[in-house]
């Protein structure tokens, strides 16, 4: 059998190689710790913002995404302070306890979809961040803070690499966001990944070809809360501290945000594109902090009225631009010109 | 302590009573219902303390702003997105899309006020600061008021829906929009009065207890975690069971609260989610798509 790479897929893939050294020749050049945190929050931010989408492919709505990335961010805080562990063990850790978390709570609430997943979510995610306020052994309303930096790494060649200025931090989240991704597109490439396009589309159609909605929708949610897991324990350490209201609503409602603006047809490459404008975009127009959510809030409305496939939805009815359409195009203006119609 | 949880209970019932009635009638989630209930507020606090207005008449107004405000939402922001639906449109999606503009409201509206008013709380003097005692029992009056005037507003709503024409349209409407369209009901004044009228049961919630609370542009955000735990309790667009579930949660969180104090929210969560493992679709809702 022959391998055959078509021209598109693999002008997809070139250009996916360039993003991605782009992206990892980036901090050689850009010396300003500043512009390394944005992309660094925006990186966390396209996590959050695919468990969304992750969770949108099935049918599901959540609005407490943001309440496993506290989890996430609790334990692994918790774990390093208390318990001594190291970040590199509190990591998986945090993301597996996000990941039982969202088994528990699943398990009931997944069961009826619609209207009462979404209210559940977000009435989940204000008990967590009232949780975490609430008990004094959660750090109560002032956070936790003192939260210990990633262990330096042994590299052969190198030497250690040592967690002080924000170039680690920034190649460690973009290993994780590409590691998330490609388990994402992995998921989305199989069999389970149709099976939650098919529920998406009709789940009534997609239930008589056998596919189980509840253990589907389940897997989704536990998988996608696990990344939002991962999310939070950088974040506690990348901070070092963290405060209950990082994780508020309105948290949610901006990762929400991330995967709307981007698209939510396009499940990886949505969030990354919403994550990015969302957060850059703010920063560059100097925003007051007390203007920005009447902003956001408009932009949610305006999204929703006027271009609801989000940028790149709204990009793709655009005809595609090429020698062949471009031809094409010019031929039909030719012949509308030359049929004298409507040139009165 | 009873009367309180009675007076919370009532005040969840008509805002989740008002969110049914938007999700019925309309089939959209409102977020935004929490800043509509604090908007309530601070039109009671300007009619009646700045304009000087007879309480009656304030709470009237209050009530009739806010039903301005629903019907405005609905023209501009619901309205467009509820158009562009048609009937294969995945459930999934409407339900996103609705949810979303409603979220972008309740940011609008919010931040809106916070930047108009101030964070600063307005106190308004108790309307009835009288206490009633019988024997040894002694009763807030403005408690009672609460519950009084909440009741008032359900059994206006029962003949509403049950004895006027428009309730009955509202019913069918909520049954099969398409149907009644083609029987000659104007759905689109249906929906606009449903939006209205719901919106106007937060506002005169929120104008009932400033005067007992105090009235701040974070009073939203508390109730509506709150409301949407009695529609979960008492099922999704049931007005019976919104009225079972918000007396069920005022006293349970009034009775929690004396005893547990901060965390009884939690443990309410808890409670209530494992409620549901029992009965998925709330006391007296069923579960569905």
């Amino acid at each position: 059998m022959r391998l055959t790479i078509s021209w598109r897929t693999s002008g997809k893939l070139a250009g996916l190689l360039l993003v991605l050294a782009v992206l990892v020749l980036l901090p050689l050049v850009i010396r300003s710790p500043y512009l390394i945190h944005l992309l660094i929050m925006t990186f966390i931010g396209v996590v959050l913002g695919m468990t969304f989408s992750m969770l949108f492919s099935t049918g599901l709505i959540t609005l407490g995404a943001a309440a496993f990335y506290a989890i996430g961010a609790y334990t692994s805080a918790l774990l390093t302070l208390n318990a001594g562990l190291s970040f590199w063990l509190a990591l998986p850790l945090a993301t597996l306890m996000a990941g039982v978390i969202a088994l528990l709570l699943g398990s009931i609430i997944v069961r009826n979809p619609g209207v009462a997943f979404v209210v559940i979510t977000f009435i989940f995610n204000a008990v967590v961040v009232e949780a975490a306020g609430g008990l004094r052994q959660l750090g109560g309303w002032g956070g936790i803070l003192g939260i210990p930096r990633p262990d330096p790494i042994p590299l052969p060649f190198y030497g250690p690499v040592e967690f002080i200025t924000k170039t680690p931090y920034y190649y460690l989240m973009l290993a994780l966001l590409l590691l998330i991704m490609l388990v994402f597109y992995a998921l989305y490439n199989s069999r389970i990944g149709r099976a939650w396009r098919a529920i998406k589309l009709s789940p009534a159609l997609a239930e008589t070809l056998g596919i189980n909605l509840y253990r589907y929708r389940l897997l989704a949610f536990v998988i996608a809360s696990s990344a939002a897991g991962v999310a939070g324990s950088f974040y506690a350490h990348y901070f070092q501290s963290i405060i209950p209201e990082a994780f508020g609503g309105w948290t949610s409602i901006y990762i929400q945000l991330y995967s709307v603006l981007g698209g939510l047809d396009f499940y990886l490459l949505g969030p990354a594109i919403g994550a990015a404008i969302m957060t850059f975009l703010p920063e560059f127009l100097r925003v007051a902090k007390e203007i920005e959510p009447l902003i956001t809030g408009a932009l949610l409305v305006m999204i929703i009225l006027f271009f609801p496939g989000g940028i790149l939805g709204t990009l793709r009815q655009f005809p595609r631009l090429g020698p062949a359409s471009l031809s094409a195009r010019l031929g039909e203006i030719k012949n509308w010109l030359l049929s004298g119609r409507n040139l009165r | 302590m009873l009367v309180n949880g009675l007076a919370i209970g009532m005040l969840y019932v008509l805002i989740v009573l008002g969110m049914d009635m938007i999700l019925r009638g309309t089939r959209i989630l409102n977020f935004a219902h929490g800043q509509v209930y604090m908007l309530g507020a601070y039109a009671f606090y300007f009619t009646y303390l700045v304009f000087h207005l007879h309480f009656v008449l304030a709470l009237i107004l209050s009530g009739l702003a806010m039903l301005a405000l629903g019907a405005l939402s609905y023209l501009g922001v619901f309205g467009f997105v509820q158009r562009r639906f048609t009937p294969g449109t995945p459930f999934s999606y409407r339900l996103l899309m609705s949810a979303m503009a409603s979220v972008g409201l309740m940011m609008i509206l919010q931040q809106g006020t916070l930047l108009g008013f101030g964070t600063k709380e307005r106190g308004i003097p108790s309307i009835f600061p009288q206490l009633l005692t019988f024997g040894s029992v002694r009763l807030p009056l403005e408690r009672l008021f609460i519950v009084l005037i909440s009741l008032l507003l359900c059994l206006f709503l029962y003949l509403l829906f049950f004895k006027t024409k428009l309730g009955k349209a509202m019913r069918a409407v909520s049954f099969d929009a398409e149907v009644c369209s083609l029987l000659g009901i104007n759905t689109f004044w249906v929906y606009l009065l449903s939006f209205g009228i719901g919106c106007a049961l937060a506002g005169i919630a929120g104008a009932i207890v400033a005067p007992v609370f105090s009235v701040s542009p974070d009073m939203g955000h508390g109730i509506i975690t709150a409301a949407l735990l009695v529609m979960m309790v008492g099922g999704i667009g049931s007005y019976k069971g919104a009225l079972v579930g918000g007396l069920v949660i005022g006293l349970l969180s009034s009775f929690g609260f004396q005893f547990l104090g901060q965390l009884s929210q939690v443990l309410l969560f808890v409670f209530v989610i494992v409620f549901l493992i029992f009965r998925p679709g709330g006391i007296l809702g069923e579960a569905h798509d």
